[in-house]
């Protein structure tokens, strides 16, 4: 008896492990399936398809329940194809979403387009316990407590100056009785009243007073009238929070992208909303925000009068944007970017020190690739543009076409050739309508 | 004893008046970044004609750049209406339109340049759609230029000038139009390096 439920006990044993063991198999070659489909996916597919939102064409969460394997395995590969051979699914299909032709792709075989399946299937892989999200709450928390534990601090420093001062004032008064109590006479407080009035016939000390309101209200004066008009630091709220350090810092987008101006013209320019679109039609956060929108990306839309369901602009509905303007000069002063950029790249790389990687952007602006609010980061006062007029060094331009003209005419006024305004940019607008 | 407390209060002078300084400097260090600070004669800051990114209470929709009327057009101003954005006007420019550019370092360099600027950050260097927004996942499904096929049909690698030009100029799927950022001088720069590397090189 005792062998028979000794075998058994050990054929369980086995057939549990056994069973164990191909579940995990089973369950990790479809992690596997679905990791490479993802791959695949965020490759073919995702320049027209999100899992969760129509972008191009419609959105793939279901679409597995939605037709059968067998057509999908025909329709991802060729969809045309399909199309034209009249396959009544496809047809349909294709019409429901507005006739427009999806890529083919030969290049995808059966297992591929099944993997891709199982990524759809499964969804966006959720972060595992301990992974950027549970590491984030940890240290709100943290933040929370160290905050706390501050105000702690000073609410225990406070406490214990009012109880010093409490006391002091305990002691004075028991001191007081014990005297009178002696029948020792004691001087009257004088009151606060008197005592200021008396101090203030004392010629010395009204002396010192004003000596002190001079040295304050003097380097009040000073300060105030070196720092007026220099709005060195100023960083004022804009209606949407754009972040440069997300931007320029961690996407490495480069300045020109957006402020293509500043190579070209006077102005670096504020990009247009247009400029925004080009990536956020397709990037929208969804991933920080519960599957909405960021409510900041919504605020690009909403200025635009575009709708992200039907991806159509509804122009009446549009405003323009407006950006609060972080770095002005005076009207009376003609600066150039495109002059010290294009022109002046070299030179000015070599006296600001800047780095290959750094855009010469920074010479002036700082570096706003961590500036996750922009800010004024030089005073752009006269002093400021002169001493860099004074010591940078322009010496060794022979590439430069500015340089070479200059040159040119140069050479001509040695020969004595005759040389007009107009031979040295006399007759460009901005000479004299600027 | 006079003396001495003269002394003394020559100290206290010094200690005080340095005492105010810092008093001074510290309130004048803690300055509101949401405000310009003291500024006299803001009106000379403010200029007097319209800068095209201001608003402007003399038009309807309120804002100082507006579209040019109708049936008029800016000096120099390269118009690109025969092509429409179509299925139909993309095969057009790809038969029709040639680069009018030659094939030169300069040209080349240029190209290399503005490609760098605004097409690196999503299709590669390389132009194998692996930029940096690819890699760190934050756009996804960028073609290669050399391999692959186009979603408008073709392959990749076979694309004409005109065809990158209509795409550069009009987008297509999740790619913006470009033509606000890039002109058509510079467009004509980036097909040309394009071409490059649909070579694969």
């Amino acid at each position: 008896m005792r062998d028979i439920s000794m075998i058994l006990k050990s054929v369980w044993k086995s057939l549990f492990l056994f069973s164990a063991i191909s579940v995990i198999a089973v369950s990790t070659v479809s992690a596997q399936d679905a990791k490479e489909g993802r791959t695949l996916f965020k490759a073919k597919c995702s320049s027209c398809h999100a899992l969760d939102s129509k972008l191009i064409g419609p959105a793939l969460t279901g679409v597995n329940d939605r037709h059968p394997e067998a057509f999908l395995l025909k329709w991802i590969p060729n969809s045309q194809g399909l199309v034209a051979s009249g396959d009544p699914a496809a047809v349909k299909l294709f019409n429901e979403n507005g006739k427009i032709a999806m890529t083919s792709f030969p290049e995808l075989d059966e297992a591929k387009v099944k993997s891709i399946l199982a990524y759809i299937k499964e969804g966006e892989p959720k972060p595992a316990a301990g992974a950027p999200g549970a590491v984030d709450a940890n240290t709100t928390a943290k933040d929370g407590v160290s905050g706390l534990s501050i105000v702690g601090i000073v609410a225990i420093v406070l406490i214990a100056i009012v109880i010093l001062v409490i006391l002091g004032r305990a002691s004075k008064l028991l001191e007081r009785l014990i005297l009178q109590k002696q029948g020792i006479e004691i001087e009257e407080d004088v009151p606060l009243k008197v005592g200021v009035r008396k101090m203030f016939k004392n010629k010395k000390f009204v002396m010192f007073f004003i000596l002190c309101l001079i040295i304050c209200l003097g380097s009040f004066g000073w300060m105030g009238m070196w720092n007026t008009g220099v709005h060195t630091g100023y960083q004022p709220v804009q209606p949407i929070k754009f972040s440069h350090e997300l931007h320029a810092g961690i996407n490495q987008i480069d300045c020109q992208y957006c402020h293509s101006g500043a190579f070209k013209s006077k102005n670096a320019s504020i990009p247009s909303l247009n400029v925004c679109m080009n990536c956020h039609k397709a990037v929208q956060a969804r991933d920080k925000y519960d599957g909405q929108i960021s409510p900041e990306i919504k605020k690009i839309y909403n200025a635009l009068g575009y709708d992200p369901e039907t991806q159509k602009y509804d122009e009446s509905k549009s405003k323009p944007m407006e950006w609060v303007r972080v770095h002005n000069l005076p009207d009376f002063a003609y600066f150039n970017h495109s002059q010290h950029v294009v022109v002046a790249e070299d030179a000015i790389r070599k006296a600001k020190g800047l780095q290959p990687t750094e855009p010469v952007c920074f010479a002036c602006h700082g570096p706003v690739n961590t500036m996750e609010e922009i800010y004024q980061y030089s005073p752009l006062t006269m002093k400021w543009c002169i001493n860099c007029h004074k010591e940078t060094d322009i010496s060794g331009q022979k590439n430069n076409a500015f340089y070479a003209k200059v040159i040119e005419a140069h050479e001509k006024i040695k020969k004595g050739e005759k040389i007009t305004p107009a031979l040295l940019g006399g007759l460009e607008c901005g000479k004299c309508h600027y | 004893m006079k003396g001495s407390t003269l002394a003394m209060n020559k100290n206290k002078f010094v200690y005080t008046a340095l005492l105010a300084i810092a008093f001074v400097a510290t309130f004048s260090a803690c300055k509101d970044k949401r405000s310009t600070g003291l500024e006299y004669a803001r009106n000379m800051y403010d200029p007097i004609a319209y800068n095209p990114d201001q608003p402007n209470k003399n038009f309807k929709d309120g804002k100082t750049a507006q579209l040019p009327p109708a049936h008029t057009k800016p000096v120099g101003f390269t118009e690109y209406d025969e092509y429409p954005n179509t299925k139909e006007g993309y095969e057009a420019a790809g038969v029709s339109m040639v680069n009018p550019l030659p094939v030169d370092t300069l040209n080349l360099a240029d190209g290399k340049h503005l490609f760098t600027v605004f097409c690196n950050p999503c299709h590669g260097d390389k132009g194998d759609g692996q930029g940096h927004l690819v890699k760190i996942e934050k756009f996804s499904g960028v073609p290669s230029y050399h391999e692959g096929s186009s979603s408008r049909g073709g392959a990749m690698a076979d694309l004409t000038a005109g065809k990158i030009y209509h795409t550069i100029t009009y987008g297509v799927n999740n790619m913006g139009s470009h033509a606000s950022q890039i002109s058509p001088t510079d467009r004509w720069k980036v097909v040309m390096y394009v071409q490059q590397l649909q070579k694969g090189q």
